[in-house]
């Protein structure tokens, strides 16, 4: 028990730190991969909260593919970091009354158990065979296979929507078709032509 | 559960501490006499052009959000697989429905010729 | 919760035939358009509109006496539903009849716009026929990523570009919002489903300080979804930047989804906690009459006035929401169709009037205009004198409503407030009138569109010119749908 409470605060001061960096960092590549490690930490912390699936999850889908989309875009954008932060921190008043507010919240949930609501008592101890991706397919594929579905949808809306976006055929461009160089013959490229010998003037 | 993923993190234990040893070797042991010109960009003898960073063609995004909407699909195979047998033939026709309508999206992709490069 | 039965999921599935038939035809008429070449592109519009008719007709078509969840307790249907699910189906058809000539002439005419528009309307029944947090939520997504993505749809435009930036990172911030509040009052309530979250509000949780926080996240999302002030930044540029035949997609149909998240919601999941969230409502409503109002008055585009005349509409149909009696709710209900219909007629008129490289969207575009086609002048007056809530038009009746609903409840400081800035509106609804009928034309070109555009645009008039005169039809169905 000790040891895992000393790993959580291990990780999450990992985190924390790592996502003040995200916000500090001045280059949006750094700023980019140190949110990995925020995602890598949450997902090591979601594991010890027996949601294993979740943080696979977490580290499959977005370090291993939002992320690399939020390279490609922060790449592709070649913003100058330095001139958007001008002005930035005159911001700096209603950033503070703002994160005020939300520690708050935090500390009046967490700490003074104060949100109260309807209370559905300790969880129960999972069983020994116990498994966190199981329980969420059960659910998934029951109840909640309409919302799934709407997923669903939603995932195909993406691939449409990026398509319209950002789709061009460059016109002139001359690319190999492998099917027509294989499914080509000899009398396609090479005519024989038959002709009387002629005499040389 | 968790004495399982014991092994990862010896693992991640052991990669901090092999990443931070060689910093810390190299930090100290070698040589490091900087002056203005070896800190200076380098490009083939001329001062640098350009910033080194070049903006990346949007195809790159392309490819990525198309990477990720199949990815996503993934996430949501793993759980439907491993629960299958809870679920039965309510869950594989769920399923079903949900790889269909993903298959039109693909089938969208391929037409499009989003899923090549030129 | 109750266990889950996969016999009763699939008898729910008649109840959410429309959807299920939508959504085929979505992903049938992205195929299909895959296969056609660009000068047979009004194909897909065609069979859009007939997609959108069918399920308007399905949609009329369930049989329901009462509320009935269905589909794991995650979708409902009731009379509330099927009515505003019949509007929007309509509306969302109607829009398509009026962008295809607009499209035509400037080159953008792709089968996508209307795809994502069939998909946009999926998720508003989603959101129409949604009975757990998390059908609201993904309905409401669909919603908006489809809308993001037509914003955008003109890819050389710059503006268009721009405006699609700012609504998507408003909106994402709205979404985040939405899920926060969410996420509280599930923490609070101990559930989903927007039946055992009333049970449990009901139950004496309607003056707990975390459901208090929730519905403060929830208020902010439902303000921006419905661009009320503060949360209006976005509607002016998005309406302007977009092309016409977007902006007339998001200032209508939306609207209807944005009154049913607020219903779903605040009535159906918290309506034992009103006290709270009509507190919250009364600042948005008042802030957005005044504002919408009055900022309007300096434009000169008109696309841009329409979008603030959204923001001051959007505080009338908040003031019927927030009077909290099934009175109000009906009343809201009543503005928001009536709106949602005047509204897509003004847009079809500057649609109309636009042609190759000339968007008519500027106000002086219609000078002149009773000179140039006095039918489509008289048409423009329709709407522009429902909007402005004048008798004996449609807009007249709603505004009467919401007024009568907030003296229901003796907040006469309200109605009175509510009256004054209808007065101040209806300055720059008629300034567009005088400018039609007693300015000289700057521009003469003959008035073109298609004739079935032009008939459904008349047909739209008239509709609004005719349930101003017999509004009791379509008070009947509002109040039916909201006992």
């Amino acid at each position: 028990m000790m040891f895992e409470t000393l790993l959580f605060f291990a990780f999450s001061a990992v985190l924390v730190g790592a996502a003040f960096g995200v916000i500090l960092a001045r280059n949006p590549v750094y700023s980019a991969l140190l949110l990995v490690l925020c995602f890598f930490n949450s997902a090591v912390i979601w594991l010890m909260l027996d949601a294993e699936f979740l943080g696979i999850v977490l580290v499959l889908v977005y370090v291993g593919a939002v992320m690399v989309l939020f390279l490609f875009v922060v790449m592709m954008l070649d913003v100058n970091l330095e001139e958007l932060r001008k002005g930035l921190a005159g911001y700096w008043p209603i950033a503070a009354v703002v994160a005020g507010l939300m520690v708050f919240a935090i500390l009046d949930v967490v700490v003074v158990k104060h949100l109260g609501g309807v209370s559905l008592g300790a969880a129960p101890p999972l069983p020994a065979d116990y498994s966190n991706t199981r329980v969420l397919g059960e659910a998934l594929f029951t109840r909640y296979a309409y919302p799934a579905q709407i997923a669903a949808v939603i995932l195909l809306v993406a691939s449409i929507a990026a398509i319209v976006l950002t789709l061009r055929h460059r016109p002139g461009v001359k690319p190999q078709n492998v099917g027509e160089q294989v499914r080509v013959s000899a009398k396609d490229r090479v005519r024989l032509v038959k002709m009387a010998p002629e005499k040389r003037p | 559960m968790l004495d399982q993923y014991l092994p990862i993190l010896i693992f991640m234990g052991l990669a901090a501490v092999l990443g931070l040893a060689l910093f810390t070797i190299g930090w100290f042991a070698g040589p490091r006499r900087p002056d203005a010109q070896k800190l200076s960009p380098y490009e083939c003898g001329f001062e640098a052009f350009e910033d080194a960073r070049m903006r990346f063609d949007v195809r790159y995004y392309l490819v990525a959000i198309i990477f990720v909407v199949f990815d996503l699909e993934i996430a949501f195979f793993f759980p439907w697989a491993v629960s299958l047998r809870e679920t039965g033939t309510f869950g594989l026709l769920a399923m079903l429905v949900f790889a269909l309508l993903l298959v039109v999206a693909l089938v969208y992709d391929y037409r499009k010729g989003a899923l090549e490069w030129d | 919760m109750n266990a889950f039965s996969v016999a009763a999921f699939n008898s729910g599935l008649t109840l959410a035939t429309p959807e299920i038939f939508l959504g085929l035809a979505g992903c049938g008429i992205l195929l299909l358009d895959l296969l056609i070449g660009d000068e047979r592109r009004h194909w897909t519009a065609a069979l859009s509109i007939a997609a959108l008719l069918i399920t308007a007709v399905l949609a009329a078509g369930v049989e329901v006496s009462g509320p009935v969840t269905a589909l794991g307790g995650m979708f409902l249907v009731d009379a509330m539903s099927q009515a505003l699910k019949v509007v929007a189906l309509v509306i969302v058809a109607v829009v398509f009849v009026y962008s295809i000539e607009y499209m035509r002439h400037r080159g953008i005419l792709k089968g996508e716009y209307f795809v994502l528009g069939l998909f946009a309307t999926l998720g508003i029944l989603v959101l129409i026929s949604a009975a757990s947090l998390v059908t609201v939520y993904l309905g409401l997504e669909l919603l908006s990523l489809c809308l993001y993505a037509m914003v955008a749809f003109d890819r050389d435009s710059g503006r268009a570009a721009e405006s699609a930036i700012k609504f998507f990172v408003l909106g994402s911030l709205a979404s985040g919002t939405l899920l926060y509040g969410m996420s509280i009052i599930y923490g609070v309530t101990g559930s989903l489903e927007l039946g055992t979250i009333a049970a449990a509000v009901q139950g004496g949780l309607a003056t707990n300080i975390g459901l208090l926080f929730g519905i403060a996240f929830l208020i902010v999302a439902i303000g921006f979804k419905f661009g009320a002030v503060p949360f209006h930044m976005w509607i002016p540029d998005v309406y302007e930047g977009s092309p016409t035949c977007v902006t007339l997609f998001v200032g209508s149909a939306p609207k209807i989804a944005a009154f049913a998240l607020a219903m779903r919601l605040l009535v159906d999941g918290l309506g034992g906690a009103h006290v709270d969230w009509g507190q919250m409502l009364v600042v948005l409503s008042v802030l957005s009459m005044a504002v919408g109002n009055v900022v309007a008055i300096a434009q000169t585009n008109l696309k841009r006035m329409l979008g603030y005349s959204t923001i001051s509409h959007v505080g009338y149909i908040l003031l019927g929401i927030l009077a909290g009696t099934s009175q109000g709710y009906q009343s809201a209900m009543f503005y928001t169709i009536t709106y949602v219909i005047v509204a897509a007629g003004s847009f079809g008129m500057i649609l109309l009037l636009s042609r190759h490289g000339f968007e008519a969207d500027r106000i002086e575009d219609f000078k002149g205009l009773n000179a140039r086609s006095p039918w489509f002048a008289g048409m423009m007056a329709i709407f522009m004198f429902s909007l402005a809530g004048l008798p004996p038009f449609i807009g007249f009746w709603a505004k009467l409503g919401v007024i009568q609903a907030v003296l229901g409840i003796n907040a006469v400081w309200l109605a009175v407030v509510a009256v004054l800035f209808s007065v101040v509106g209806a300055f720059y609804y008629l300034r567009v009138v005088k400018m039609m009928y007693f300015d000289e034309p700057v521009d003469a070109a003959r008035i073109d569109g298609s004739p079935l555009m032009r008939a459904v645009l008349s047909a739209n008039a008239l509709l609004v010119l005719l349930l101003g005169i017999a509004p009791g039809a379509l008070l009947v169905v509002c109040a039916h749908a909201l006992p």
